[in-house]
Protein backbone atom coordinates (compact mmCIF):
# COMPACT_ATOMS: atom_id res chain seq x y z
CA UNK A 1 0.00 0.00 0.00
CA UNK A 2 1.44 3.35 -1.00
CA UNK A 3 0.52 6.45 0.91
CA UNK A 4 1.47 10.06 1.27
CA UNK A 5 4.18 10.63 3.85
CA UNK A 6 2.74 11.92 7.07
CA UNK A 7 3.38 15.52 7.91
CA UNK A 8 5.72 15.42 10.89
CA UNK A 9 4.49 18.75 12.16
CA UNK A 10 0.92 17.49 12.00
CA UNK A 11 2.00 14.45 13.96
CA UNK A 12 3.62 16.57 16.66
CA UNK A 13 0.60 18.80 16.82
CA UNK A 14 -1.74 15.83 17.05
CA UNK A 15 0.32 14.40 19.90
CA UNK A 16 0.04 17.77 21.63
CA UNK A 17 -3.73 17.57 21.29
CA UNK A 18 -4.26 19.89 18.34
CA UNK A 19 -7.71 19.05 16.99
CA UNK A 20 -7.05 20.27 13.47
CA UNK A 21 -3.95 18.13 13.14
CA UNK A 22 -5.82 15.12 14.49
CA UNK A 23 -8.63 15.74 12.04
CA UNK A 24 -6.17 15.87 9.16
CA UNK A 25 -4.75 12.50 10.17
CA UNK A 26 -8.24 11.10 10.48
CA UNK A 27 -9.37 12.51 7.13
CA UNK A 28 -6.37 11.08 5.36
CA UNK A 29 -6.54 7.59 6.83
CA UNK A 30 -10.13 6.98 7.92
CA UNK A 31 -11.32 5.63 4.56
CA UNK A 32 -8.82 2.77 4.64
CA UNK A 33 -8.83 2.21 8.40
CA UNK A 34 -12.61 2.20 8.60
CA UNK A 35 -12.87 -0.08 5.60
CA UNK A 36 -10.98 -2.88 7.30
CA UNK A 37 -13.03 -2.40 10.45
CA UNK A 38 -16.23 -2.54 8.43
CA UNK A 39 -15.17 -5.70 6.61
CA UNK A 40 -14.04 -7.50 9.74
CA UNK A 41 -17.17 -6.61 11.70
CA UNK A 42 -19.69 -7.32 8.98
CA UNK A 43 -22.27 -5.29 10.87
CA UNK A 44 -22.30 -1.55 10.04
CA UNK A 45 -23.53 -0.43 13.46
CA UNK A 46 -20.99 -2.53 15.28
CA UNK A 47 -18.32 -1.33 12.87
CA UNK A 48 -19.12 2.32 13.63
CA UNK A 49 -18.73 1.68 17.36
CA UNK A 50 -15.53 -0.27 16.90
CA UNK A 51 -14.16 2.41 14.60
CA UNK A 52 -14.49 4.97 17.38
CA UNK A 53 -12.50 2.70 19.69
CA UNK A 54 -9.92 2.19 16.98
CA UNK A 55 -9.40 5.90 16.46
CA UNK A 56 -9.20 6.58 20.18
CA UNK A 57 -6.52 3.90 20.40
CA UNK A 58 -4.64 5.40 17.45
CA UNK A 59 -4.67 8.85 19.05
CA UNK A 60 -3.68 7.44 22.44
CA UNK A 61 -0.79 5.57 20.87
CA UNK A 62 0.45 8.44 18.71
CA UNK A 63 3.37 9.27 21.04
CA UNK A 64 4.64 5.71 20.55
CA UNK A 65 4.73 6.01 16.75
CA UNK A 66 8.41 6.10 15.85
CA UNK A 67 8.14 6.25 12.10
CA UNK A 68 9.64 2.79 11.61
CA UNK A 69 6.77 1.98 9.27
CA UNK A 70 4.41 4.14 7.30
CA UNK A 71 1.78 5.76 9.47
CA UNK A 72 -1.04 4.05 7.58
CA UNK A 73 0.54 0.65 8.11
CA UNK A 74 1.04 1.36 11.80
CA UNK A 75 -2.53 2.59 12.22
CA UNK A 76 -3.84 -0.35 10.20
CA UNK A 77 -2.26 -2.77 12.65
CA UNK A 78 -3.95 -1.02 15.52
CA UNK A 79 -7.26 -1.18 13.66
CA UNK A 80 -6.98 -4.91 13.03
CA UNK A 81 -5.92 -5.70 16.61
CA UNK A 82 -8.57 -3.52 18.15
CA UNK A 83 -11.31 -4.88 15.91
CA UNK A 84 -10.40 -8.48 16.54
CA UNK A 85 -10.32 -7.81 20.28
CA UNK A 86 -13.73 -6.19 20.09
CA UNK A 87 -15.11 -9.18 18.19
CA UNK A 88 -13.64 -11.53 20.78
CA UNK A 89 -15.23 -9.55 23.59
CA UNK A 90 -18.66 -9.91 22.11
CA UNK A 91 -17.94 -13.54 21.30
CA UNK A 92 -18.39 -13.11 17.58
CA UNK A 93 -14.90 -14.41 17.13
CA UNK A 94 -14.76 -17.61 19.12
CA UNK A 95 -11.62 -19.68 19.11
CA UNK A 96 -10.97 -20.21 15.48
CA UNK A 97 -9.49 -23.63 15.93
CA UNK A 98 -12.85 -24.71 17.30
CA UNK A 99 -14.60 -23.02 14.40
CA UNK A 100 -12.42 -24.84 11.96
CA UNK A 101 -13.04 -28.17 13.66
CA UNK A 102 -16.73 -27.41 13.32
CA UNK A 103 -16.28 -26.53 9.67
CA UNK A 104 -17.58 -23.08 10.42
CA UNK A 105 -17.30 -21.71 6.93
CA UNK A 106 -20.02 -24.09 5.89
CA UNK A 107 -22.36 -23.03 8.68
CA UNK A 108 -25.63 -21.69 7.33
CA UNK A 109 -24.89 -23.18 3.95
CA UNK A 110 -28.36 -24.66 3.80
CA UNK A 111 -29.87 -21.23 4.36
CA UNK A 112 -27.65 -19.80 1.67
CA UNK A 113 -29.33 -21.80 -1.04
CA UNK A 114 -31.92 -19.09 -1.31
CA UNK A 115 -29.47 -16.25 -0.69
CA UNK A 116 -27.69 -14.67 -3.61
CA UNK A 117 -25.42 -11.78 -2.79
CA UNK A 118 -25.44 -8.61 -4.83
CA UNK A 119 -22.03 -7.59 -3.62
CA UNK A 120 -19.02 -9.17 -2.03
CA UNK A 121 -19.62 -7.01 1.04
CA UNK A 122 -23.05 -8.53 1.36
CA UNK A 123 -21.70 -11.99 0.71
CA UNK A 124 -19.05 -11.60 3.39
CA UNK A 125 -21.74 -11.09 6.01
CA UNK A 126 -22.78 -14.70 5.40
CA UNK A 127 -19.35 -15.97 6.44
CA UNK A 128 -18.70 -16.91 10.03
CA UNK A 129 -16.72 -14.23 11.90
CA UNK A 130 -13.58 -16.36 11.88
CA UNK A 131 -13.78 -17.18 8.20
CA UNK A 132 -14.53 -13.57 7.38
CA UNK A 133 -11.51 -12.43 9.37
CA UNK A 134 -9.21 -14.82 7.54
CA UNK A 135 -10.63 -13.87 4.14
CA UNK A 136 -10.47 -10.13 4.78
CA UNK A 137 -6.98 -10.21 6.21
CA UNK A 138 -5.56 -12.44 3.47
CA UNK A 139 -7.38 -11.62 0.27
CA UNK A 140 -8.14 -7.94 0.88
CA UNK A 141 -5.54 -6.70 3.34
CA UNK A 142 -2.67 -8.82 2.09
CA UNK A 143 -1.66 -10.55 5.30
CA UNK A 144 0.25 -13.80 5.07
CA UNK A 145 -1.13 -16.94 6.67
CA UNK A 146 1.63 -16.70 9.25
CA UNK A 147 0.60 -13.17 10.18
CA UNK A 148 -3.04 -14.17 10.30
CA UNK A 149 -2.13 -17.07 12.54
CA UNK A 150 -0.43 -14.68 14.95
CA UNK A 151 -3.34 -12.27 14.93
CA UNK A 152 -6.01 -14.90 15.40
CA UNK A 153 -4.13 -17.44 17.48
CA UNK A 154 -4.40 -20.20 14.92
CA UNK A 155 -1.90 -22.13 12.84
CA UNK A 156 -1.01 -21.06 9.31
CA UNK A 157 -2.56 -24.29 8.12
CA UNK A 158 -5.78 -23.46 9.90
CA UNK A 159 -5.78 -20.09 8.21
CA UNK A 160 -5.31 -21.69 4.78
CA UNK A 161 -8.12 -24.11 5.43
CA UNK A 162 -10.45 -21.37 6.57
CA UNK A 163 -9.60 -19.25 3.54
CA UNK A 164 -10.30 -22.12 1.16
CA UNK A 165 -13.73 -22.65 2.67
CA UNK A 166 -14.48 -18.92 2.75
CA UNK A 167 -13.64 -18.53 -0.92
CA UNK A 168 -15.70 -21.58 -1.86
CA UNK A 169 -18.70 -20.14 -0.10
CA UNK A 170 -18.22 -16.70 -1.61
CA UNK A 171 -18.00 -18.13 -5.11
CA UNK A 172 -21.33 -19.79 -4.61
CA UNK A 173 -22.96 -16.75 -3.05
CA UNK A 174 -21.69 -14.44 -5.76
CA UNK A 175 -22.43 -16.72 -8.69
CA UNK A 176 -25.45 -14.74 -9.76
CA UNK A 177 -23.38 -11.62 -9.82
CA UNK A 178 -21.26 -12.95 -12.64
CA UNK A 179 -24.35 -14.46 -14.30
CA UNK A 180 -26.02 -11.04 -14.19
CA UNK A 181 -22.98 -9.27 -15.45
CA UNK A 182 -22.84 -11.69 -18.34
CA UNK A 183 -26.47 -11.22 -19.29
CA UNK A 184 -26.39 -7.47 -18.97
CA UNK A 185 -22.92 -7.04 -20.41
CA UNK A 186 -22.59 -3.78 -22.22
CA UNK A 187 -25.23 -2.09 -20.11
CA UNK A 188 -22.66 -0.68 -17.72
CA UNK A 189 -23.64 -2.73 -14.68
CA UNK A 190 -20.82 -3.07 -12.20
CA UNK A 191 -19.69 -6.42 -10.92
CA UNK A 192 -19.87 -5.20 -7.39
CA UNK A 193 -22.98 -3.29 -6.56
CA UNK A 194 -22.68 -0.73 -3.83
CA UNK A 195 -24.55 -1.55 -0.66
CA UNK B 1 -26.66 -20.95 -11.47
CA UNK B 2 -22.96 -21.63 -11.84
CA UNK B 3 -20.14 -20.99 -9.41
CA UNK B 4 -17.56 -18.32 -10.03
CA UNK B 5 -14.12 -19.27 -11.16
CA UNK B 6 -11.14 -18.40 -8.98
CA UNK B 7 -10.20 -15.68 -11.43
CA UNK B 8 -13.66 -14.18 -11.37
CA UNK B 9 -13.64 -14.10 -7.58
CA UNK B 10 -10.19 -12.48 -7.62
CA UNK B 11 -11.54 -9.86 -9.99
CA UNK B 12 -14.41 -9.05 -7.64
CA UNK B 13 -12.02 -8.90 -4.70
CA UNK B 14 -9.75 -6.51 -6.60
CA UNK B 15 -12.70 -4.26 -7.31
CA UNK B 16 -13.72 -4.37 -3.67
CA UNK B 17 -10.21 -3.39 -2.57
CA UNK B 18 -10.28 -0.39 -4.87
CA UNK B 19 -13.79 0.68 -3.96
CA UNK B 20 -13.67 3.96 -2.03
CA UNK B 21 -15.57 3.82 1.22
CA UNK B 22 -16.65 6.68 3.42
CA UNK B 23 -15.59 6.84 7.07
CA UNK B 24 -17.87 5.08 9.51
CA UNK B 25 -18.24 8.15 11.72
CA UNK B 26 -18.08 11.87 11.21
CA UNK B 27 -15.22 13.83 12.73
CA UNK B 28 -17.42 15.50 15.32
CA UNK B 29 -18.22 12.11 16.83
CA UNK B 30 -14.57 11.15 16.98
CA UNK B 31 -13.57 14.58 18.28
CA UNK B 32 -16.17 14.48 21.04
CA UNK B 33 -14.75 11.23 22.33
CA UNK B 34 -11.22 12.44 22.02
CA UNK B 35 -12.12 15.57 23.92
CA UNK B 36 -13.77 13.53 26.66
CA UNK B 37 -10.60 11.52 27.04
CA UNK B 38 -8.42 14.60 27.13
CA UNK B 39 -6.75 13.71 23.85
CA UNK B 40 -7.83 17.02 22.33
CA UNK B 41 -6.61 20.04 24.20
CA UNK B 42 -7.60 23.60 23.74
CA UNK B 43 -5.25 25.32 21.34
CA UNK B 44 -2.69 27.50 23.14
CA UNK B 45 -4.16 30.70 21.81
CA UNK B 46 -7.61 29.80 23.03
CA UNK B 47 -6.46 27.99 26.12
CA UNK B 48 -4.62 30.70 27.91
CA UNK B 49 -6.06 33.78 26.37
CA UNK B 50 -9.76 33.32 26.27
CA UNK B 51 -10.56 31.94 29.66
CA UNK B 52 -9.74 34.84 31.95
CA UNK B 53 -9.50 38.48 31.13
CA UNK B 54 -6.66 39.13 33.56
CA UNK B 55 -4.54 36.62 31.69
CA UNK B 56 -5.22 38.54 28.50
CA UNK B 57 -4.20 41.75 30.19
CA UNK B 58 -1.02 40.14 31.53
CA UNK B 59 -0.21 38.93 28.03
CA UNK B 60 -0.72 42.41 26.65
CA UNK B 61 1.72 43.84 29.17
CA UNK B 62 4.19 41.10 28.34
CA UNK B 63 3.86 41.99 24.70
CA UNK B 64 4.61 45.63 25.28
CA UNK B 65 7.53 44.94 27.62
CA UNK B 66 9.01 42.39 25.23
CA UNK B 67 8.49 44.61 22.24
CA UNK B 68 9.95 47.67 23.90
CA UNK B 69 12.90 45.80 25.34
CA UNK B 70 13.79 44.04 22.14
CA UNK B 71 13.17 47.13 20.07
CA UNK B 72 15.32 49.43 22.16
CA UNK B 73 18.05 46.90 22.69
CA UNK B 74 18.44 46.01 19.04
CA UNK B 75 18.47 49.55 17.73
CA UNK B 76 20.74 50.87 20.45
CA UNK B 77 18.34 53.27 22.08
CA UNK B 78 18.57 53.84 25.82
CA UNK B 79 16.25 51.83 27.97
CA UNK B 80 13.25 53.39 29.59
CA UNK B 81 15.15 54.00 32.82
CA UNK B 82 18.11 55.55 31.02
CA UNK B 83 15.77 57.62 28.98
CA UNK B 84 14.15 59.04 32.07
CA UNK B 85 17.49 59.86 33.67
CA UNK B 86 19.46 61.30 30.78
CA UNK B 87 17.05 62.39 28.11
CA UNK B 88 14.36 64.29 29.91
CA UNK B 89 14.29 67.23 27.51
CA UNK B 90 14.25 65.40 24.23
CA UNK B 91 10.74 64.10 24.61
CA UNK B 92 9.52 66.96 26.70
CA UNK B 93 6.82 67.99 24.31
CA UNK B 94 4.06 69.86 26.07
CA UNK B 95 1.04 67.66 26.01
CA UNK B 96 -1.86 66.47 28.00
CA UNK B 97 -0.88 62.85 27.49
CA UNK B 98 -0.53 60.84 30.70
CA UNK B 99 2.77 61.12 32.47
CA UNK B 100 4.20 57.68 32.84
CA UNK B 101 6.74 57.28 35.57
CA UNK B 102 9.78 55.60 34.03
CA UNK B 103 10.70 54.10 37.36
CA UNK B 104 7.29 52.52 37.66
CA UNK B 105 8.47 49.03 36.72
CA UNK B 106 10.13 48.82 40.10
CA UNK B 107 6.67 48.64 41.56
CA UNK B 108 6.28 45.24 39.96
CA UNK B 109 7.02 43.77 43.32
CA UNK B 110 4.00 45.50 44.77
CA UNK B 111 1.36 43.27 46.23
CA UNK B 112 -2.30 43.42 45.40
CA UNK B 113 -5.22 42.79 47.64
CA UNK B 114 -7.12 40.78 45.06
CA UNK B 115 -7.06 39.42 41.55
CA UNK B 116 -9.51 42.12 40.57
CA UNK B 117 -7.14 44.83 41.78
CA UNK B 118 -4.23 43.32 39.89
CA UNK B 119 -6.40 42.92 36.83
CA UNK B 120 -7.51 46.55 36.98
CA UNK B 121 -3.88 47.64 37.26
CA UNK B 122 -2.99 45.61 34.22
CA UNK B 123 -5.88 47.10 32.29
CA UNK B 124 -4.67 50.58 33.15
CA UNK B 125 -1.14 49.65 32.10
CA UNK B 126 -2.39 48.46 28.74
CA UNK B 127 -4.31 51.67 28.21
CA UNK B 128 -1.25 53.72 29.26
CA UNK B 129 0.84 51.77 26.79
CA UNK B 130 -1.54 52.49 23.97
CA UNK B 131 -1.62 56.19 24.74
CA UNK B 132 2.15 56.35 25.15
CA UNK B 133 2.64 54.66 21.80
CA UNK B 134 0.32 57.11 20.12
CA UNK B 135 2.11 59.99 21.80
CA UNK B 136 5.52 58.79 20.68
CA UNK B 137 4.25 58.21 17.18
CA UNK B 138 3.04 61.77 17.01
CA UNK B 139 5.92 63.55 18.72
CA UNK B 140 9.12 61.57 18.82
CA UNK B 141 11.15 62.52 15.78
CA UNK B 142 14.58 62.16 17.39
CA UNK B 143 17.28 61.45 14.91
CA UNK B 144 17.96 57.99 13.69
CA UNK B 145 20.12 56.80 10.82
CA UNK B 146 18.39 56.82 7.50
CA UNK B 147 19.09 53.13 7.05
CA UNK B 148 16.80 52.18 9.92
CA UNK B 149 14.20 50.81 7.50
CA UNK B 150 16.67 48.20 6.28
CA UNK B 151 17.59 47.38 9.85
CA UNK B 152 13.96 46.89 10.82
CA UNK B 153 13.41 44.72 7.78
CA UNK B 154 16.33 42.52 8.81
CA UNK B 155 14.98 42.33 12.31
CA UNK B 156 11.57 41.39 11.00
CA UNK B 157 13.04 38.51 9.03
CA UNK B 158 14.90 37.32 12.11
CA UNK B 159 11.83 37.67 14.28
CA UNK B 160 9.81 35.67 11.77
CA UNK B 161 12.32 32.87 12.19
CA UNK B 162 12.15 33.10 15.96
CA UNK B 163 8.37 33.22 15.81
CA UNK B 164 8.24 30.04 13.74
CA UNK B 165 10.58 28.30 16.16
CA UNK B 166 8.63 29.35 19.23
CA UNK B 167 5.35 28.45 17.58
CA UNK B 168 6.68 24.98 16.86
CA UNK B 169 7.97 24.72 20.43
CA UNK B 170 4.57 25.75 21.68
CA UNK B 171 3.00 22.84 19.84
CA UNK B 172 5.35 20.53 21.67
CA UNK B 173 4.84 22.10 25.08
CA UNK B 174 1.60 24.08 24.87
CA UNK B 175 1.28 24.59 28.62
CA UNK B 176 4.85 25.56 29.36
CA UNK B 177 4.84 29.12 30.74
CA UNK B 178 8.41 29.87 29.64
CA UNK B 179 7.72 28.83 26.07
CA UNK B 180 4.53 30.85 26.16
CA UNK B 181 6.48 33.90 27.26
CA UNK B 182 9.02 33.50 24.49
CA UNK B 183 6.21 33.07 22.01
CA UNK B 184 4.33 36.13 23.22
CA UNK B 185 7.39 38.33 23.47
CA UNK B 186 8.39 37.37 19.95
CA UNK B 187 4.89 37.96 18.67
CA UNK B 188 4.83 41.39 20.28
CA UNK B 189 8.24 42.34 18.98
CA UNK B 190 7.33 41.18 15.52
CA UNK B 191 4.13 43.19 15.50
CA UNK B 192 6.00 46.26 16.70
CA UNK B 193 8.71 45.77 14.11
CA UNK B 194 6.15 45.44 11.36
CA UNK B 195 4.87 48.84 12.37
CA UNK B 196 8.43 50.14 12.24
CA UNK B 197 8.90 48.79 8.76
CA UNK B 198 5.69 50.43 7.68
CA UNK B 199 6.51 53.75 9.39
CA UNK B 200 10.25 53.70 10.21
CA UNK B 201 10.67 57.42 10.71
CA UNK B 202 7.65 58.16 12.79
CA UNK B 203 8.03 55.30 15.26
CA UNK B 204 11.78 55.08 15.49
CA UNK B 205 11.77 55.93 19.18
CA UNK B 206 9.80 52.81 20.04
Amino acid sequence: MSEMPIDQLDLKRAIAGDERAMQRLWSQHAPHIDAVVRRLCGDPELAADVSQEVWMQIFRALPSYRGDSQFGTWAHRIAVNRTLNALRKIRRLAKLEVDIEDDSAMVEMDNDRTFLAESIEQAMTKLSPGARAVFVLHDIEGYTHGEIGEELGITPGGSKSQLFKARAKLKKLLANLMDDSTTVAGKGKAHVAPV
Amino acid sequence: MSHLSEEQLDQIIAEEKARPQPPLNDWQTIAARARDEGLIRESPSRGWASSQSWVQAAAAVLLLIGGIAIGRTTIGLPTATQNAASLPSENAVPTSAPSVDAAQPSSASATFASLEEASATLDRAVEDYKRATEFLAANNSSGRPSDSAAMYSKRLVALDQVFNATESALQTAPDDPVINQYYLATMGARAATRQMVARPVVLRGF
